[in-house]
């Protein structure tokens, strides 16, 4: 167990500007009581349970947070913003992890980062998402056939029920560019 | 009487009242104890079962001193005193004048029973047609309109429930005493003036009204109203606030002008209740929201009906105010109600489980539940609800659900064992007071009650049916459902109802929690001079703290009265002598109450009478028509005076009713209490004989009855056991802040003190104690206490002394003092109070000693005020909590260190924020208000981790460098931290001179404190009489508990020293020499060190004052030579004769 030990204290927690500290203000008075957790309709899928998040958001452990998808699973539900007895905006923080990771911890290998960004190129192109497109591409970026394997019986019955389209998207037509294009200029300047 | 008897108000009666009041009654003072409710007793009127004892055990706060001066038989029954005069029903208006010569107006609400004609029949009861739920039994029972407000007082007359009854009068027809008036045609007198610019509204007010049979008038406007005001009195005016011309609030200024008296409530319209609320500051009573609801327009009305009509104003001339209003449990339903109080059946609160388990309760002490009647197998406490609570404005911790929990816990287990499972859900269990680790340990050991540490977010019902499915988080991750059968809230505790208006109009301050506040490190005063505090008034606090607070109180009140000249014990108290003749043979007079005709419907009563006279004792036989009644008893004190009996024989029922006005009979007729009997005749003729039955057995039924009655009272001794005198000086052996405050209060009662320090300087603990955590100065209260002490001219100090010898009992007590370069010197004293202190206790582990870096908490208060300290060259600071306590050998908590640890971690993140500070506790103690502090650290960025004490964390010392290694529960790993400092806190043990102690005859506890009487009722006293202690040889506690200590164990402390005489109780042991042994067995049996051996005349010798007539050595000695006066051998063969033939 020793040598497993995590270290903190020392000058190494207070260098540089913290980019958890807006998240640590929002966590500090966390009592560690574990609502959070117990409300959570995720917890069980997440590899770190909301209260040891906040644990770690409060120890410094960035390089265990960024590399989880606990806040990736936060479906925003506001259950354990609504029960904390210490009434934290954990929602809220949550929220904000998914926009520091997103911001400076890009991990390209990531299964959920391609999913989301391949949905939403999906989605500006078309006003909507594409299933088959969306299916080719994110399986294409994965570079995993195996994994894409895994999904063939799921896409099977999908399309026995007529949940996937199989039209070929038009071409020429972006409704939600300029949304889009908003959205990245507001983004820029925050 | 040579002076004026002081006098103090003592407001809220449940027992922090009851205390106050009969600590200031036992000084001699008078106390007018007064209650909003109808009964005495408060919240634990309700509650059956106390930790540590689970007995209830509230007649230990009874007088041991005296005590025939009041009752003696179940303080939850009922009180009396023959110095307190008890208003129930009754709430304090307002306070005029100084201390000293306080003007208090209490108003006093007349139920529509007279409580001196009601006999307790029930037969209103049978009639009452309306049903509403049972507060006392916490709404879960259901009970008339006419009800007994608790089911077990005595005298216990029935009440009427304003809000409920809808006056039918079948109550008043079937009343045997016409005790019950009710107040029907007295509303017509009752004007009520209804202003309205709308006739709509008018018009419908008034039908309400008038059907309900008050006499309405009404006006379209505000010029109309004043006209109608003056031309007629009004008690009520309804006024709505947007009229045109004269608005509503003009209405009211104008009116209040000229009619003072007048009632107002305003009606609004949603837009304008701030308006409302405004001129209820200008006088308005209340206020009606529009669209008007009867249901809450006719009971407001009825209500302030009620108010004037059967209310009654009453002034009384008081020296102080003490005040034990109390606190009021959180409405779970309120709120978002996550577990769903109101919603699911089978959850319930603490207190509703109270009831559940109590014989008196709804279901009869059977725990079922309440949807299906199912017996109860599984039961889960869910703890902190509604404290600790931020987003409800419940910043702190309400310090008595945790006992509570375990408490009901255990009961529930010791009453099924077995076939029930019990579980406490819990976030930090808060074991603070002084024996109960202990008891938490016990309970999760032998009871096997489980302790979960998670909290419960919500809950549902389960699809099983009525089963209740908890959710909680364990300290893995891992989540659990189970089901229970029944959940128990453990409700967090709020101000009580009324606590700002009250404190508005006394003018004192709220505390930012919205409760009373009282004055730094004396939590017993307000900053109103004569106005105290005491019980949970002014924050949260157990049985045990609230009755220490409720004599500190007293005490304070009690040094006003006598500082106005108010005189301690009037002399006609103290040198009350049986009157009586020795040799005079016995004269009985016996009168039986005949109940109405009762009695003459089932006996013979000239039989009875010739019977009872063939006994030559009995001088004569008188029947009365209820003895229980005003016109019956002044008719037996007719009969008392006209025979001159030296002896009385009253056959009734309720022999407890009689306790108080016994006690006024020997006043208007010399005859003493002492040889007056009552017997209740209730119990003999009512038993195996029906109305019609064999009138020859209830005749033999009645007849033993009151010879048993004749035998014990013939016996009765007339001259009663000599009182002890009194050495009016007291000992307090401690010159620390609750030796010193004990030392004072009572010199400043006017009794010399000899205060003794075993060092140089006074002050104790309170020189190494540089500020607190709620930033107070304890310094500046050091300084003010010595320099008092110092000067005070009823004080002599002993320094560098020590008291090497002590013998003696209560009143003479002899201590023989060694002070440095001087003779030893014997003094006389008749009471010692123990405040001999404690100290930060030492230790050995965690690398203690071994490296610089490793302190203790308290060298790190003293290094954090010292001049080298530089705060910004550390960087890492490690504080670890509960080193070598709450664990067998030192199994108790010390209270002061999670403070102390917040007070230095919040100094130190505030002289350096980037500073690490790591705190390793076990459960954090911060109970009450300290909570606050607690939260404010985890804000300001303090690391808390919590570690068991199986898993205690690990430290290496490398030169100066200390490396703390701890298992972190939540991540689930262990951690290393390098600190630049190691703080420990290492608890408190006593300094307890044990062996002294024991030869004041007073016992210490297995961790070396002071043994208390009992921890709750009499927290300060030790069993033996005239020994008391505070402070930290008491118990571990902050400046303010321990001063609140010193001044109890002074209030307690001047009960003795305030007579010259401590007189002998009616019942008490005695010596027959001549038979006596000396075997000194009934010496080891008494259990309050009455009896002694006196060496030189070869005697065992009884102390009259302190033995309690228990007749523990009555029943070990072999030659009966130990005697109990009032159970003598022969009196008792006799007793038993007659109840046998």
């Amino acid at each position: 167990m020793n040598s497993a030990a995590t270290q903190t204290g020392g000058s190494e927690m207070v260098s540089q500007p913290d980019e958890l500290a807006p998240v640590k203000e929002m966590v500090r008075a966390c009592i560690q009581c574990g609502t959070c957790t117990g409300s959570c309709p995720n917890a069980f899928a997440m590899d770190y349970t909301p209260r040891h998040l906040w644990r770690m958001v409060l120890m410094g452990l960035k390089e265990e947070i960024f590399s989880s998808r606990t806040f990736t699973l936060c479906s925003d539900c506001y259950y354990c913003t609504l029960r904390c007895p210490r009434g934290l905006p954990l929602t809220e923080a949550m929220e904000a992890l998914k926009q520091i990771a997103a911001a400076r911890h890009p991990s390209p290998d990531r299964y959920s980062t391609q999913f989301y960004k391949t949905f939403l190129q999906s989605v500006r192109r078309h006003g909507r998402v594409n299933e088959m497109e969306f299916m080719a591409l994110y399986f294409a970026r994965l570079k995993n056939p195996l994994f894409a394997l895994r999904f063939a019986p799921l896409g099977m019955k999908l399309m026995r029920k007529g949940k996937v389209s199989l039209r070929v998207p038009l071409k020429g037509r972006h409704p939600l560019e300029s949304i889009f294009r908003n959205v990245e200029a507001l983004e820029d300047r925050s | 009487m040579s002076s004026k008897i002081g006098k103090a108000l003592v407001v809220g009666a449940g027992i922090a009242g009851i205390r106050a009041a009969l600590d200031l009654a036992q000084v001699g003072y008078g106390v007018t104890l007064v209650d909003r409710s109808a009964h005495l007793g408060g919240i634990l009127s309700q509650l059956d079962y106390q930790f540590p004892t689970d007995h209830c055990g509230m007649c230990k706060m009874l007088p041991l001193v005296d005590r025939d001066a009041g009752s003696q038989y179940c303080l939850r029954k009922g009180l009396f005193h023959e110095n307190i005069e008890i208003l129930l029903a009754t709430e304090l208006i307002s306070l005029e004048g100084e201390p000293g010569s306080f003007r208090a107006t209490v108003t006093r609400h007349f139920g529509w029973v007279d409580a001196d004609r009601c006999v307790g029949c029930g037969a209103c009861v049978d009639v009452c047609p309306v049903e509403v739920a049972d507060a006392f039994n916490a709404g879960m029972s259901v009970r008339k309109a006419i009800y007994l407000p608790v089911p077990h007082a005595i005298p216990n007359p029935y009440v009427i429930d304003v809000a409920a009854c809808t006056v039918c009068g079948a109550c008043q027809a079937a009343c045997p005493t016409a005790a019950i008036q009710l107040p029907e045609g007295k509303r017509a007198g009752f004007r009520i003036l209804v202003v309205d610019d709308e006739l709509v509204v008018r018009d419908s007010l008034k039908e309400w009204l008038v059907e309900e049979g008050f006499a309405v008038d009404m006006a379209a406007s505000g010029a109309e109203a004043l006209e109608k005001l003056a031309g007629h009195s009004y008690q009520l005016m309804l006024v709505d606030i947007k009229m045109p011309g004269m608005d509503g609030v003009e209405v009211l200024q104008k009116a209040k002008e000229n009619f003072a008296d007048l009632k107002v409530i305003m009606m609004t319209a949603y837009a304008t209740v701030d308006t409302a609320v405004e001129a209820m500051k200008i006088g308005a009573l209340d206020y009606l929201v529009k669209p008007f609801d009867p249901e809450v327009l006719i009971p407001m009305v009825a209500r302030i009906f009620q108010d004037m009509a059967a209310a009654e104003g009453r002034q009384l001339e008081i020296d102080a105010l003490v005040l034990c209003g109390g606190t009021d449990f959180v409405n779970p339903a309120s709120g978002k109600n996550l577990y769903g109080y109101g919603v699911y059946p089978n959850v319930v609160t603490g207190l509703e489980l109270e009831r559940m388990v109590s014989g008196t309760g709804p279901c009869a002490g059977h725990l079922v539940r309440p949807s299906d009647g199912k017996t109860v197998q599984k039961i889960a406490w869910i703890q902190c609800v509604g404290s600790r609570d931020l987003p409800n404005g419940a910043d702190f911790c309400s310090n008595v659900c945790c006992m509570y929990a375990v408490k009901e816990a255990r009961l529930v287990k010791e009453k099924y064992g077995t076939q029930i499972e019990a579980a406490i859900f819990f976030m930090d269990m808060r074991t603070f007071g002084k024996p109960f680790q202990r008891y938490r340990d016990e309970a999760q050991q032998h009871y096997g009650i489980r302790f979960n540490r998670a909290r419960v977010h919500s809950l549902i019902e389960a699809d099983t049916g009525d089963d209740l499915l908890l959710r909680s988080v364990d300290l893995t991750g891992a989540v659990h459902e189970e089901c229970f059968d029944l959940v128990v809230l453990s409700l967090g505790q709020r101000p009580a109802a009324g606590t700002a208006q009250l404190a508005e109009t006394l003018e004192l301050g709220l505390n930012p929690w919205g409760f009373v506040e009282s004055v730094p490190f004396s939590p017993a005063r307000t900053a109103r001079p004569g106005v105290f505090l005491g019980g949970s008034f002014s924050g949260l606090r157990d049985i045990s703290e609230s009755v220490t607070l409720a004599s500190a109180a007293a005490a304070n009140a009690s040094r006003v009265i006598h500082a106005a000249g108010g005189s301690l014990v009037p002399a006609e108290v103290t040198d009350s002598v049986r009157t009586g003749d020795p040799a005079a043979m016995p004269k009985i007079l016996t009168v039986v109450c005949t109940c109405g005709d009762k009695l003459s419907q089932r006996v013979n009563t000239g039989k009875l009478a010739a019977r009872l006279k063939t006994d030559p004792a009995v001088c004569a036989v008188e029947f009365i028509e209820q003895a229980c009644t005003a016109e019956g008893w002044e008719n037996l004190v007719e009969r008392v005076k006209q025979h001159h009996p030296n002896r009385l024989l009253i056959g009734a029922c309720m022999p407890y009713v009689y306790g108080r006005k016994l006690h006024e009979l020997g006043r208007q007729t010399g005859l003493d209490a002492a040889l007056m009997e009552v017997v209740d005749l209730k119990m003999f003729g009512t038993a195996g004989h029906g109305e019609t039955g064999d009138k020859r057995a209830v005749l033999r039924d009645f007849l033993s009855g009151l010879e048993t009655g004749l035998a014990g009272v013939k016996w009765a001794d007339p001259q009663p056991a000599a009182g002890v005198p009194v050495c009016q000086r007291a000992l307090v052996v401690g010159g620390g802040i609750a030796g010193m405050t004990a030392a004072l209060m009572i010199a400043d009662h006017g009794f010399p003190v000899d205060l003794v320090e075993c060092s140089e300087k006074l002050g104790g603990n309170l020189n190494w104690l540089q500020y607190t955590l709620e930033g107070n100065d304890p310094r500046k209260l050091l300084e003010d206490t010595c320099a008092a002490v110092e000067k005070h001219s009823k004080i002599k100090i002993y320094r560098r002394a020590e008291v090497i010898h002590a013998y003696g009992q209560v009143g003479n007590f002899h201590s023989t003092i060694q002070e440095p370069e001087a003779e030893v010197r014997t003094i006389d004293h008749g009471v010692v109070v123990l405040a001999t202190g404690g100290s930060a206790a030492d230790t050995t582990a965690y690398e203690y000693g071994s490296c610089p870096a490793v302190i203790t908490q308290k060298q790190l208060e003293e290094k954090l005020t010292g001049e080298s300290f530089d705060p910004t060259a550390l960087n890492t600071v490690v504080m670890i909590q509960c080193v070598d306590c709450r664990e067998e050998p030192r199994n108790y908590c010390s209270r002061v260190c999670c403070a102390g640890a917040l007070k230095h971690a919040l100094k130190l993140n505030e002289q350096n924020p980037a500073m690490s500070i790591y705190i390793l506790y076990r459960d954090m103690m911060t109970y009450g208000f300290n909570e606050t502090y607690f939260t404010r650290a985890r804000e300001n960025g303090i690391m808390f981790i919590q570690y068991r004490p199986e898993e205690k964390p690990q430290v290496q010392v490398n030169n100066e460098a200390v490396t703390v290694q701890v298992f972190e529960p939540i991540i689930g790993k262990k951690v290393a931290i390098y600190a630049d400092l190691l703080v420990l806190a290492t608890g408190i043990t006593p300094n307890f001179p044990a062996e002294l102690a024991r030869s004041f005859g007073a016992a210490v506890d297995r961790d070396g404190f002071f043994q208390s009487a009992e921890h709750k009722w009499r927290p300060v006293d030790s069993l033996t009489e005239g020994v008391f202690a505070c402070g930290l040889a008491l118990a571990p506690g902050n400046i303010g508990e321990s001063t609140a200590l010193a001044e109890a164990a002074a209030q307690r402390a001047l009960g003795i020293l305030a007579r010259r005489l401590l007189p002998a109780a009616k019942v008490v042991a005695g010596v027959h020499h001549s038979l006596c042994s000396l075997c000194e067995r009934c010496i080891e049996a008494c259990p309050y060190g009455a009896r002694t051996i006196d060496p030189d005349h070869e005697q065992v010798l009884v102390n009259a004052a302190m033995c309690q007539g228990c007749g523990s050595c009555a029943a070990v000695c072999p030659n009966s030579a130990a005697v109990l006066e009032g159970f003598l051998e022969q009196q008792m063969f006799e007793v038993i004769d007659a109840a046998i033939q």
